[in-house]
């Protein structure tokens, strides 16, 4: 495959990449620059302010900020780690067992994929309160342990990766069902799996509705209400712009370290879905 | 049993969850028993100034959660009443939601509770938290009375005074813009609704009022069609900016000298220092100019007082607390310099005896301050407040980018039939 | 349900006699079920029908409205839906969608199919490709809230770099979020953040394809321009469809982007979209019965179309599973 070098597809590439990293590359300039800097200096001129902005930051009521980022990493990390094993074993239901009510069950999880959040959010809120839950992690936990994206997903790496044969196999030496599952199925479907969780980690860490919605307390705060916040703080306040553009850059930080680590799994693991069936 | 592992296990959860969510309160009322009040207020540093009642009173802990601002808390304390549970004790709430709130009965009766009050405040806001009549809904806690805050190096340089009037205020607004044109003495902001009912009322409007048991709206009035000719008439001249405040580009023009002036309330000093911290020394603060010299009136911008909520059940303990944070000469000082709001009691002068820093150069300014909240027009907000915002937002956004001064005058025909149309939807009495 | 299975499309044959092994066994299914059904009840369901019972009340206030027994909730009928409807800002806001959409989707899934198509064809030096595929997707990993935020500052032309370029140029800066250009500033956001999840989704599909599907091709000659569109792009047209499907819901629950942008100009209304206007009724005029009703109608249109579109294209495309 030692095909020629197309200067046409390495100049459209860049572009692409140039395009999609302007933004990043300004917040990051952007972060750099004093209070008084970011609404005088030319917009994409660097100063030497970084480490001062992520001090005052993380000064602003007593550390709040990276409260916030532990909130959001707690969300999204317990989040999307019970998620993907309910999805995981609602999708292998679905791809490897034959029940009645089957397509039933698929079609409704199917449209759940369509209902748009912000739709969901007040009734939730309004269910939750009735039994006292909301202002707590759980209201911000519990709605994201269901996905029914991560359920379709699920569904198609089950079919594609976990042979019937090797189900029959372990049941013939006398497995039981959950301990096929724990042993056979889910290591098997590992990357796909890989997937759903960073599905739902990239859902639930970019969630601004339902949080926002469900808490109260600023403590429990997710980074983007966090900053938000920082923003809308009536008329009588600043906005706090140099502090949002500063954590909005410190925000992006472990999203881009986990995709970074985790791509070789997100390349594979689609592609191995399609193959391997 | 085995197989059902995961059903059983997730039940579990439930319940354990249901279990951790609904520990948090005390249903005692005595009132030497230990209780706990949450308070819900986006003023800075409101822990700071809680702190030092929960020193004094060990029975009655007070927990600041910070909010984001005026409008989210309010929607999440309406979410909350609806629900019936997650509402806090104590909820900072500004004056013109209170209507909303009572309406929704959201906010309690205190009257009977937070003792003789009414002499400590100026009879304009404590008619914001009766509603004109023998309840008392709240306590009030800052005003906002508007004020006009001006570049004095730039007004000097183009010989120019504080405008006194408004025909000052345009004639200076056009010379500013004439001599250079990147310069604006103002700008009309689509987004901030409070401001344009500040001015209304400066100009003697009240937009809503009781009239037996019907309520009237008055958007539309000729004191709110002079307000709304005089500024789409600036901005067709283009004399004055159309932009929104509050976003980067408005601070970029505060920082770099091209926005000039600013109408605002008291307590603009903050937000100037937050938002043009390098501008600091060249700003001075006059009393807003006036429609006529010989009767000066203003209006106001933001103020709030402090509520309790419906859903507490500790109501004697919260009134207690909202009565020391707005009345007791310890808290309002540190409401003046922690929590930097402009207290509503009248005791505050004693405390306002030196400006705010980025004013430091104005050792008056607060006396002005004082001038302008006794000045302050009497206004009633009626029980919609939110929905003639958001039509304002709407009607003048699409005016304030046409440029045409009739947009504007009509505006106020679509916020005045927008309003009473949701009131009459709901079931309120409206006249007329 | 043929059509959900896209990754299954190249497939070959073992798929159907496993099918026919498949376990039947009574509980496991369900116990494996279980903890799904159950928090899809709990947390989609029930909310649902909620704001379906919702959308059917109102709430009637008697006199001034002041006394704290003077609301009673009651029910609407249809009420909530006829005030919807027919809502003056309710159709353009619709129709504004629906110019969203037509500038969105395509734009954002042919960017992704270019550079799918680009990296899969090689042509690049390695280390290129890996670059500009991380570059490119690494706007997934922004949440709308801070993506609108930050090109909100690169669209204000006293803070925008391309004003400054403008200027120097001696020309006069562009207001981006001028009324023509409102529309495209959100829209750019939108492709901004979606090309790169979807050229992933398109780009593993490509790599599933066999080389050998189009090796001979291109030794008989055939230009790498006739490979990708005679054979590799039938071959990801599953992927292709159900890249559509989900931006299309995406598009039609665009919110978060205007509704940040919004402060920053006056040409974002706050019934801009049908999902802020549920925002609006909701949240700034407290009435979540109006809300409720917008969002089943919202709710039901999602509906219609995607599964419409998959109607439309399912038989072709998904002809395939068991």
């Amino acid at each position: 495959m030692n095909l020629r070098r197309s200067p046409v597809a390495t100049t459209l590439l860049l572009l692409g990449a140039a395009y999609c990293l302007l933004p990043v590359l300004w917040v990051l300039i952007a972060s750099s620059k004093s209070a008084g800097e970011l609404f005088s200096t030319f917009t994409l001129a660097p100063s030497v302010h970084l480490f001062d902005n992520i001090a005052e930051l993380s000064g602003y009521r007593d550390g709040l900020y990276w409260r916030w980022m532990a909130n959001t990493a707690l969300y999204a990390g317990i989040g999307a780690g019970v998620s993907t094993l309910i999805s995981a074993m609602a999708g292998y239901a679905l791809a490897k067992f034959e029940f009645r009510g089957k397509s039933f069950v698929f079609n409704v999880i199917l449209a759940g994929v369509l209902v748009p959040g912000v739709i969901l959010a007040i009734p939730q809120y309004l269910l939750l309160a009735k039994v006292g839950m909301t202002n707590t992690y759980w209201a911000v936990l519990l709605p994201s342990f269901i996905s029914p994206y991560g359920i379709y997903l699920a569904r198609i790496f089950a079919a594609a990766s976990v042979p019937t044969e090797i189900l029959e196999a372990s049941r013939i030496d006398g497995a039981g069902d959950w301990r096929t599952f724990g042993r056979v199925v889910l290591p098997m479907m590992r990357t796909g799996l890989v997937t759903v969780f960073l599905f739902q980690f990239v859902a639930i860490w970019n969630n601004f509705m339902l949080p926002y919605i469900m808490l109260g307390d600023d403590k429990l705060y997710p980074i983007t209400v966090g900053l938000s916040g920082l923003l809308n703080q009536g008329a009588s306040q600043p906005a706090m712009y140099t502090s949002v553009v500063t954590g909005a850059l410190l925000s992006i930080i472990p999203l881009i370290a986990l995709f970074l680590t985790l791509q070789r799994y997100w390349q594979v693991d689609l592609a191995a879905g399609g193959v391997k069936a | 049993m085995k197989k059902f592992a995961p059903l059983v296990a997730a039940l579990t959860l439930l319940t354990v969850t249901a279990a951790c969510g609904s520990s948090d309160d005390d249903t005692s009322t005595e009132s030497n028993e230990k209780v706990a009040l949450t308070y819900w207020s986006w003023a800075p540093n409101m822990d700071k100034v809680v702190a030092a009642w929960n020193a004094k009173n060990p029975n009655i802990q007070v927990t600041v959660n910070k909010q984001d601002g005026g409008d989210p808390a309010v929607t999440k304390l309406l979410t909350a009443i609806k629900a019936g549970s997650g509402a806090p004790d104590v909820m900072q709430a500004e004056y013109q939601k209170i209507p909303t709130l009572v309406s929704a009965d959201a906010i309690a009766d205190i009257a009977g509770e937070a003792g003789s009050l009414k002499d400590k405040f100026p009879q304009g806001s404590w008619n914001g938290v009766t509603l004109g009549s023998e309840a008392v809904y709240g306590v009030p806690q800052d005003s906002g009375p508007l004020m006009f805050f001006y570049r004095a190096d730039i007004f000097e340089k183009n010989g120019l005074q504080a405008p006194k009037t408004w025909d000052d205020y345009a004639a200076a607004a056009e010379k500013i813009h004439t001599a250079n044109p990147k310069q604006y003495l103002g700008t009309f902001s689509a987004t901030d609704a409070g401001l344009f009912t500040g001015l209304a009322q400066q100009a003697g409007a009240s937009w809503w009022g009781v009239n037996g048991d019907s309520w009237t709206v008055n958007i539309n009035d000729a004191a709110t069609q002079k307000v709304a000719a005089y500024w789409g008439g600036l901005v067709e001249k283009g004399v004055i900016d159309n932009k929104p405040m509050y976003t980067p580009e408005w601070n970029t023009a505060l920082n770099d000298g091209t926005q000039v002036g600013w109408v605002s309330a008291v307590w603009a000093p903050g937000v100037l220092e937050g938002s043009a911290k390098d501008t600091k020394g060249k700003w001075k603060a006059a009393p807003m100019p006036q429609w006529d010299a010989a009767g000066p009136a203003t209006g106001a911008w933001g103020g709030s007082a402090t509520s309790v909520t419906t859903q507490t059940k500790h109501k004697k303990q919260a009134a207690q607390f909202v009565a020391w944070l707005n009345s007791d000469p310890e808290a309002l000082k540190l409401l003046a310099t922690t929590a930097n709001v402009y207290p509503a009691a009248t005791a505050a002068t004693s405390v306002l005896t030196s400006p705010p820093a980025f004013f430091a150069d104005q050792p008056d300014f607060y006396t002005i301050a004082a001038e302008a909240a006794k000045a302050t027009k009497p206004f009633t907000y009626g029980p919609n407040v939110n929905v003639a915002y958001s039509a304002f937002n709407d009607a003048f956004g699409k005016a304030a980018e046409s440029k045409k001064a009739a947009a504007f005058t009509e505006s106020l025909a679509t916020m005045q039939k927008t309003t009473v149309d949701d009131m009459k939807n709901s079931g309120f009495n409206v006249a007329g | 349900m043929s059509l959900i299975t896209p990754t299954r499309i190249s497939t070959p044959a073992p798929a159907a006699p496993a099918v026919a092994r498949k376990a039947r066994r009574g509980g496991v299914p369900y116990a494996f079920l279980a903890p799904a059904l159950v928090l899809f009840v709990l947390f989609l369901a029930a909310p649902i029908g909620y704001a379906g019972y919702l959308s059917l009340r109102k709430v009637k206030v008697s006199g001034l409205g002041l006394g704290s027994k003077s609301r009673t909730e009651v029910w609407a009928g249809l009420s909530n839906y006829a005030r919807s409807l027919s809502d003056p800002d309710f159709l353009p806001s619709v129709g504004r969608v629906a110019a969203y959409g037509v500038i969105v989707v395509p734009t954002m899934l042919g960017l992704a199919l270019l550079f799918a198509l680009l990296l899969d064809a090689n042509r690049t030096r390695e280390s290129v490709g890996k670059f500009s595929r991380v570059a490119i997707f690494l706007p997934y990993a922004v949440p709308a809230v801070v993506a609108s935020l930050l090109w909100g500052f690169l669209y204000l032309p006293r803070v925008s770099p391309f004003a400054d370029a403008f200027e120097a140029a001696g020309f006069a800066a562009p207001n981006i979020l001028s009324s023509s250009g409102t529309l495209w500033a959100v829209a750019n956001i939108a492709v901004w953040g979606g090309t790169g999840f979807n050229m992933i989704v398109i780009y593993t599909a490509l790599r599933a394809v066999p080389t050998s599907l189009y090796e001979s091709a291109r030794i008989d000659g055939a230009s790498e321009l006739s490979i990708a569109w005679r054979i590799k792009i039938p071959i990801v047209m599953p992927s292709l469809v159900m890249t559509f499907v989900f931006s299309l819901i995406a598009t039609l629950q665009v919110f978060a982007e205007p509704m940040t942008l919004k402060p920053l100009s006056n040409t974002i209304s706050t019934t801009w979209t049908p999902l802020m206007k549920v925002y609006r009724d909701a949240f700034v005029r407290n009435d979540i019965y109006a809300a409720a009703a917008t969002s089943v109608i919202i709710a039901l249109a999602t509906f219609i179309l995607s599964f419409g579109f998959l109607k439309l294209v399912g038989r072709r495309a998904f002809n395939q599973e068991d």
